[in-house]
């Protein structure tokens, strides 16, 4: 993203250039039948498997009943619907650490198989499968000077784009999104970053997430266009 | 013939295979199979060594021969592989050796990167020459006979890396597992854009009536793909809606249950004239392409289903399917929203009713079924993939940026 340039005495604004991410699925050959296995499956787990679980739910374009892996699984295979309320409810992004997010999960399924120690089994086929990925983050060629083309990139992007900008950089940041800082720091738009910074991420579908930041830029763009604000 | 997926594929796909082009140069890739004609990895093939040779990888593509003796024992690998039970001997497995060996002998598998596909050519890893050895399996190997799977153990632990098409058909193995699901060709006679014309032909030989919603399931006559099921369900549908049913396959020469499995489909269907039921013939891709865009309804009921491409390629059509929730089925159809699950006759009929009754409903999601197989299982995508894992090996770690 860095495209700093001098021209005279006037400083041109850097451009953002979009990059994107691809997950290549690595499998760990673990799964989990039940809850005690999934619990012990994530106690065994590697930080990038429940790094791929949490974090990299959004990538894979799931509709928005759950937010992570685990909740998905919890709810939709282990039908233990409570559970994956729960589960969906832990914020991957307020934890410093991996180990600390792995422990809030433990600790979420600890506390139901206190009050639900029977814990069902789901018919082979529906276990859980702890996987992992490579990322392969690459330029996508595409680069906006201003707001405008700003616009116009966002609207045709991949969602794959949109992740790397909006979700990934959350860990790259601690806890910040590329575009919003890019609005802050370098368009010195300081009420559109709090707007995109304002965005429930667990909210959204990336398609979502790609809307809603194109109507604020879109209003943004126009309060620059107005020479006569009315 | 990558400008030709411009403004069909994602954009970021083609990107990254430029990239990866740029970085594996002039590096020679190989990949081995068991046949130039017939069968999905063939066509995929076929489809592939153009593209990689367009991104500046010596792209080489082998084929193992093998005597009639070969070919039985891995069919029986394959059947046992998915679950059937098969009986071997120890000469069968070194029948199997041999015949690699003699391949290897005679085959150039000398190449940066090696991928290997399927069971038939498996042992060739033990006459490997150096480079990234890959080994691609194409098939259902969730619930694969112990003792058989234990003898292909055996080589998969000589390469670098596997990789399976679902994350449930991966086992606990001392070499990295790659998932990559397959994909389908956009631009395919199966799956590319027909004109009017071209459906009207099919529709005419064929004499589909276009009067009635139509309700389609392709596939072949297997116990395991439910015609009977199907045609259980359109029964139950057409009490409250007026509607046809086509059940459209092939016969399968090397199931000696598929005959019988025809004979009772025709039996279920008897004195229903609303069931058009169509044995095609091999390479009848355009008709089944056609079939599928005039259809109102398509039901892939499997009981049991490897990836279950034909699912992929309706969802292309945009058209909303009524998948069984196994194999595959659930990592394409996610239900309500690109199609609908089912686990019972009852289920499929009511789900058929739901979309005849509410065509708006349909229509939006088979527009999200399109894009959701745009997105993920387009032919460039798995090239992608491929190329990702080989680089992933040269290149070792968890987050590559190119």
């Amino acid at each position: 993203m860095a495209d700093q340039k001098e021209e005279g005495s006037e400083r041109i604004p850097e451009s953002f250039r979009f990059k994107q991410c691809v997950n290549i699925l690595k499998s760990t050959g673990k799964k989990a039948k039940n809850l005690r296995e999934l619990w012990n499956g994530i106690e065994a787990a590697s930080s990038e498997s429940v790094y791929h679980h949490t974090y990299q739910y959004f990538l894979k374009g799931h509709s928005l009943e759950y937010s992570n892996d685990f909740a998905q699984w919890a709810g939709e295979s282990l039908e233990e619907r409570v559970l994956a309320e729960h589960l969906s409810s832990i914020d991957p992004y307020e934890f410093a650490d991996i180990l600390d997010l792995r422990n809030k999960l433990l600790e979420v399924i600890d506390d139901y198989l206190e009050t639900f120690p029977e814990s069902k089994e789901v018919v082979p086929g529906n276990e859980f499968y702890f996987n992992e990925t490579i990322t392969m983050v690459f330029p996508v060629g595409i680069r906006a000077r201003n707001l405008a083309e700003f616009l116009i990139a966002v609207r045709y992007l991949d969602a794959g784009s949109i992740y790397y900008h909006f979700y990934d950089a959350r860990s790259r940041l601690g806890g910040k999104d590329d575009f919003s800082r890019w609005f802050e720091e370098v368009l010195a738009k300081k009420e559109l970053a709090e707007k995109i910074r304002a965005m429930d991420p667990f909210m959204h579908t990336l398609d979502g997430i790609r809307q809603h930041i194109m109507e604020a830029v879109d209003e943004e763009v126009r309060k620059d266009m107005e020479v006569m604000p009315l | 013939m990558i400008a030709q997926y411009s403004g069909i594929a994602p954009k970021g796909d083609l990107v990254l295979l430029q990239k990866l082009g740029e970085k594996l140069h002039n590096k020679s890739f190989l990949h081995v199979n068991s046949t130039r004609a017939g069968g999905g990895v063939a066509e995929i093939l076929h489809r592939m060594m153009p593209i990689l040779s367009e991104l500046g990888i010596n792209a080489r593509w082998e084929v193992i021969g093998g005597d009639e003796r070969f070919f039985e024992i891995t069919k029986k690998l394959h059947n046992a592989l998915q679950g059937k039970l098969e009986t071997f001997s120890d000469e069968m497995w070194q029948h199997h050796l041999e015949v690699n060996k003699v391949n290897a002998e005679s085959l150039n598998l000398e190449a940066d990167a090696v991928l290997i596909h399927d069971p038939q050519p498996v042992p060739l890893v033990e006459f490997r020459k150096g480079g990234k050895w890959i080994w691609r399996c194409h098939i259902d190997v969730a619930n694969p006979i112990k003792e058989v799977w234990d003898y292909l153990s055996r080589y998969c632990d000589k390469y670098d890396g596997t990789i399976f098409s679902v994350a449930k058909f991966a086992r606990t193995m001392p070499v990295d597992e790659f998932i990559i699901a397959p994909s389908i060709d956009p631009l395919s006679d199966k799956n590319r854009d027909l004109s009017e014309d071209e459906i009207r032909e099919t529709v005419e030989r064929l004499q589909i009536p276009l009067d009635r919603p139509i309700i389609l399931q392709v596939s072949r006559f297997d116990r395991f793909k439910d015609p009977i099921g199907v045609i259980k369900a359109y029964r139950t549908a057409k009490k409250y809606n007026e509607c046809v049913l086509i059940l459209v396959g092939s016969a399968a020469a090397d199931d000696p249950e598929g005959e019988m499995v025809l004979n009772e489909v025709k039996e279920h269907s008897a004195g229903d004239p609303d069931i058009y039921l169509h044995l095609l013939p091999p390479f009848s891709d355009k008709d089944i392409n056609a079939l599928q865009r005039i259809a109102t309804v398509v039901l892939q009921k499997s009981l049991k289903e490897g990836f279950g491409l034909t699912v992929t390629e309706t969802m292309w059509k945009g058209k909303p399917v009524i998948g069984g929730a196994t194999g595959g089925i659930p990592l394409q159809i996610t239900h309500g929203v690109t199609g609908f699950l089912v686990s019972s006759v009852d289920g499929a009929a009511f789900r058929i009713r739901q979309l005849l009754n509410n065509p708006e409903m349909a229509k939006k999601m088979g527009e999200a079924a399109r894009e959701y197989v745009r997105t993920n299982f387009l032919m460039p995508r798995q090239i992608r993939d491929y190329l990702s894992v080989w680089y992933s090996m040269e290149n070792k770690g968890k987050r590559l940026e190119l």
